[in-house]
């Protein structure tokens, strides 16, 4: 009877004990866009070099995606350069961002994320912002735009031609992340 | 008559203006300076402290280092707002602002104390941004290990930045600037002196029109090689391949570059045989089209970084 009970006590204890149980996510293919509109040009930066880890415990998950600053490739090299410059890239050369969700969240097709961003040597949080989850097999793929300004990093508005880009910087975010 | 004077008058008009806006980029008094001493928090000098001494207005940057007392001088600033930067190993970097006015040099002394146990605090943060880890929504009890840099395979020295590389390209970006600027001031007396063109040759007797074109083509000339400089001089970043329309920009230069030597040489010629009496001839006479080539292919390469294609 006994033994009955334990095993049924088991039986009931074995999806929660699943569900908390460690593990980690790791970064498969991403492809990072920023974008910056001027009156004479619409830019598009596009870096596929980021790597990124989550660390699940007790039903919730710590991620950190980073990327280089100088991995950003907007097809003009002095483009890049100067973009390099502003953001003070050589100076500070990573991008992170860092969140934390709900592992059941997973399960959801579009999530709502407190992101903290560190760019340019100033930190920014975003609040909330929307996230689209796709299950591609074992890997889980999410894709979100972080609604960026030059303005969050004390980044000074390049000019071309004397006139300032815009303040919004938009950033698509497009990641794979395979569960291990 | 009225007409030639109102030539005249625009061609000093438009000399007068380029002038006016040209020189502001270039002739800068550098007269201010900033001096100081770095200590720890112990109060001991810190020799071989490294400082940047970065103008917020201009991009320009100046490294310096402290000598064996301590003591740091950084001369040839133009007034202005700064932001002193100043770090040594195994201490937190400093960053002081100071505004520079007169000659009188600026005393900024720094005390520099040890890292906090989160390297991170030496960056500045937005007001709303000041949030540690632990106080964000939804965090839990810290049982959790985040995952650090170092777990994605980033070495510290990737992490690192290097404060020289960044004063490297703030001078590339501050004299591709004033290269632009200049760039665009000189379209107004090279369009002046083609518009006045039509005055210097051919059935033209008058000496007043050759003579407001020679002027005003000597002015498109010293303007573009000083434009010309800030590009040539502008610091070259290695490891960096050339792509997109900068390529253009750069390939269109080999046009306009030596046409704009060519066609003042060629434009001494035809002067001089006209002052002679004589007819323009042989190979000054190929003035008009070499100017013509040089003014197009300067155009177009101002387009070329200007227009997407």
């Amino acid at each position: 009877m006994k033994a009955r009970i334990l095993l049924a006590l088991l039986v009931l204890a074995l999806p929660r004990i699943a569900m908390a149980a460690d593990g980690s996510w790791v970064l498969q293919q991403s492809t990072v866009t920023y974008h910056v509109s001027h009156k004479l040009h619409e830019v598009d930066g596009v870096s596929r070099a980021a790597r990124g880890k989550g660390v699940c415990h007790e039903g919730q998950c710590d991620f950190l995606i980073a990327v280089a600053v100088k991995s950003f490739d907007s097809g003009d090299s002095n483009r890049d350069l100067h973009m390099l410059q502003v953001t003070r890239g050589a100076q500070f050369p990573m991008v992170t961002v860092r969140t934390h969700v709900a592992e059941a969240d997973s399960q959801s097709a579009n999530i709502r994320a407190d992101l903290e961003v560190q760019f340019a040597g100033v930190t920014a949080e975003y609040k909330q912002v929307p996230f689209q989850l796709v299950r591609q097999g074992s890997a889980l793929r999410l894709t979100g735009i972080i609604p960026a300004t030059l303005a969050d990093f004390k980044i000074e508005p390049p000019t071309l031609l004397t006139m300032p880009v815009k303040n919004e910087i938009p950033i698509r975010v497009d990641v794979s992340w395979q569960q291990q | 008559m009225k007409v030639r004077e109102m030539k005249i008058f625009l061609g000093v008009g438009v000399l007068i203006i380029s002038m006016a806006l040209a020189t502001p980029l270039v002739a800068q008094v550098r007269s201010c300076a900033v001096v100081g001493t770095v200590t720890d928090a112990q109060g001991a000098v810190l020799p071989n402290a490294k400082l940047s001494v970065h103008n917020l207005d201009t991009g320009e940057s100046t490294s310096a280092q402290t000598d064996s007392a301590g003591n740091y001088k950084v001369e040839k600033l133009t007034p202005g707002a700064y932001e002193v930067s100043i770090a040594a190993d195994g201490l937190a970097t400093r960053v002081i602002a100071v505004t520079l006015t007169g000659e009188t040099p600026q005393k900024v002394n720094a005390t520099l104390s040890a890292l906090q146990s989160k390297p991170r605090s030496a960056v500045q943060g937005t007001p709303q941004a000041q949030t540690p880890n632990a106080q964000l929504p939804d965090a839990p009890a810290s049982q959790r290990t985040e995952p650090s840099l170092g777990d994605l395979g980033i070495t510290p020295e990737q992490e690192k930045g290097s404060a020289a590389q960044q004063a490297l390209l703030d001078k590339r970006t501050h004299m591709l600037k004033v290269h632009q600027r200049l760039g665009l001031i000189t379209t107004l007396p090279l369009i002046a002196t083609v518009i006045a063109s039509a005055d210097a040759g051919g059935k033209s007797t008058s000496s007043t029109g050759r003579n407001v074109h020679m002027v005003l083509g000597s002015t498109t000339a010293t303007m573009y090689f000083t434009t010309a400089y800030f590009a040539i001089r502008a610091p070259k970043i290695s490891g960096t391949e050339t792509r997109g329309p900068i390529r253009l920009h750069k390939a269109l230069a080999w046009v306009h570059g030596p046409g704009m030597i060519l066609t003042p040489i060629l434009g001494a010629m035809a002067y001089s045989q006209r002052n002679n009496g004589e007819k323009v001839h042989g190979i000054a006479s190929a003035h008009g089209a070499v100017a013509g080539v040089t003014a197009a292919a300067y155009g177009a390469a101002i387009l070329s970084v200007s227009l997407k294609f």
